[in-house]
């Protein structure tokens, strides 16, 4: 039998695993040409949809808390949170990067006149302040009230996230539908908890 | 004397659409076994892969190019062929040339009907068998701003749509692609109402850059760009250009072509290459060319202004989108 410490370690590592090998698969693709006509366009639909599945996941850590009691989902959610985070900026270098290729201008003139970049970069800026405030000295300074607070940004992070793609999609909803049902099923389950359990 | 009734027909008597189906799949079974009996000389029903042949056999002939995109390069057959839109065949753009043997295509027909002197159905074979191919250097401007040029062998649709006499009451033309859900995985989900239609403005259909082609790349068309036989109109965005077409009809109202009806906000009628106006939620004022870095800046009517400008004289393509 693993030890509870063990057991979280092994979570650990298999987070780092679930959070890492996208990137290494991403990677080998990318060197091996196996990314189609456009791969500038497969590695920013790669980087953008992990990054989304990451961030839900994350949320998801705290429901997991509270259905099994687990403090290992707890303790690993600063690290899925800020895998989160490096894909979805991930995502948008390789936006700028490689399929607007530096031009700023454009770049620029894309975030004010597109909806679905406004989006896209507002539900980004806003996980850079959970980013920053993710360090445990952070924390303790700014104390638990105040840091549980400024972390509900990540549901409204989330819906700017789930809204860009929507508004990308032609035709075919059935991926953001998806990613819809999931975080309205957050949501729920985050309402219905603090209601149950109102002290 | 008693008015007569229409008897009442109970829910139960109505016949379930999958035998309905299947009785007419049965039924032209039949036609086709009872037409290849019929014909005199022929022992064995004719062969379902006769137009290929036959283009085979015109696409080893030297044909005449028209290099209509200003020199520039064109796309990597692979590209070309990896790299579609053809929601029949599913929806990412890899599922094309992967589903693409579900597209079947052998036999093949072509109806021509509607205000028309002389309506008709003919084997593809047939309909090749009048007309005089060429190749066509063309640049490919998708709505969702990227771009190709591809070498496309065809012939004028005039060419086709003159052989059966329009009418004077012929304003419109409108292209049905094939309907076939029970192959094409697209077709069983309704994000389009299938079969996949658009339809040209008669002008714009008699028009000589509008093309329909049969193959591409000195190739007979790869199902995955809309065998055996699609519509190429270069100065209009991609999807206008439909593929596997099987009814040609013309008509004196305007059709409502699929994306129109789908989200008439986002697609109009016209569909014209227009850096000027943008899709509702994305620029149009650029394209990535596939193949490049980078972008280019799109040109209006795709670089054909000068030939097809004159339909639009005094239409405010804003509105006419």
């Amino acid at each position: 039998m693993l030890s509870a410490r063990s057991c979280i370690t092994a979570f650990r590592l298999l987070v780092l695993a679930g959070c890492a090998t996208p990137g290494l698969w991403i990677g080998w693709q990318w060197f091996y040409g196996d990314l189609g006509a456009v791969p500038s366009e497969a590695v920013v639909h790669f980087t953008g949809r992990t990054g989304l599945i990451l961030l839900l996941t994350t949320i998801a850590f705290g429901p997991a808390f509270r259905l099994t009691g687990w403090v290992g989902f707890m303790i690993a959610r600063r690290q899925i949170g800020l895998w989160a985070f490096f894909w979805l900026l991930a995502h948008m270098l390789s936006w700028i990067g490689l399929d607007q290729y530096w031009d700023w201008p454009w770049i620029v003139k894309d975030m004010v006149d597109l909806p679905y970049v406004r989006y896209g970069v507002a539900g980004l800026t806003l996980l850079v302040p959970l980013a920053v405030t993710s360090f445990k000295r952070v924390r303790q300074a700014m104390g638990e009230h105040a840091w549980h607070w400024l972390h509900r940004l990540v549901y409204v992070s989330a819906a700017l996230g789930v809204t860009h793609l929507w508004i990308l999609t032609r035709a075919d909803y059935l991926m953001p539908s998806l990613f819809l049902a999931v975080l309205l099923l957050l949501v729920a389950f985050r309402i219905v908890d603090a209601i149950l359990h109102r002290q | 004397m008693s008015r007569y009734r229409y008897p009442a027909l109970p829910e139960s008597e109505v016949t379930p659409k999958a035998l309905f189906d299947a009785r007419r799949r049965f039924l032209r079974r039949g036609v086709a076994l009872g037409a290849a009996a019929a014909a005199p000389g022929l022992l064995w029903p004719r062969d379902a892969a006769a137009w290929r042949e036959a283009l085979q056999g015109r696409l080893d002939d030297d044909l005449d190019t028209r290099r209509l995109a200003g020199g520039e390069a064109t796309t990597d057959y692979e590209d070309a062929t990896s790299y579609n839109n053809f929601y029949e065949l599913g929806n990412r753009k890899s599922d094309p040339e992967v589903f693409a043997h579900k597209l079947v295509t052998d036999p093949w027909s072509l109806t021509v009907e509607g205000e028309v002197d002389k309506p008709g159905t003919l084997a593809l074979e047939d309909v090749l068998a009048r007309e005089t191919l060429e190749e066509r250097i063309y640049r490919l401007r998708c709505v969702e701003a990227w771009s190709m040029v591809i070498p496309w062998i065809g012939f004028p649709l005039r060419d086709l749509l003159e052989r059966h006499g329009p009418t004077s009451r012929a304003k419109y033309v409108l292209f049905e692609a094939i309907h076939d859900p029970d192959n094409l995985r697209g077709q069983r989900r309704s994000i389009l109402d299938w079969p996949y239609r658009e339809a040209l403005r008669i002008d714009e259909a008699m028009h000589p850059l509008t093309l329909l082609a049969v193959g591409m790349y000195g190739e007979i068309m790869p199902n995955q760009n809309g065998a055996p036989i699609r519509l190429v109109v270069p100065w209009k965005y991609g999807f206008k250009s439909i593929k596997s077409v099987v009814r040609i009809a013309l008509t004196e109202e305007r059709p409502t072509p699929s994306w129109v009806a789908q989200n008439p906000e986002e697609y109009g009628f016209y569909a014209n290459v227009n850096p000027h106006v943008d899709h509702p939620r994305w620029t149009q004022a650029r394209e990535r060319r596939i193949g490049e870095r980078g972008k280019r800046e799109t040109l209006m009517f795709n670089g054909y202004g000068d030939e097809v400008a004159d339909l639009y004289s005094g239409m405010d393509l804003d509105r006419h989108y």
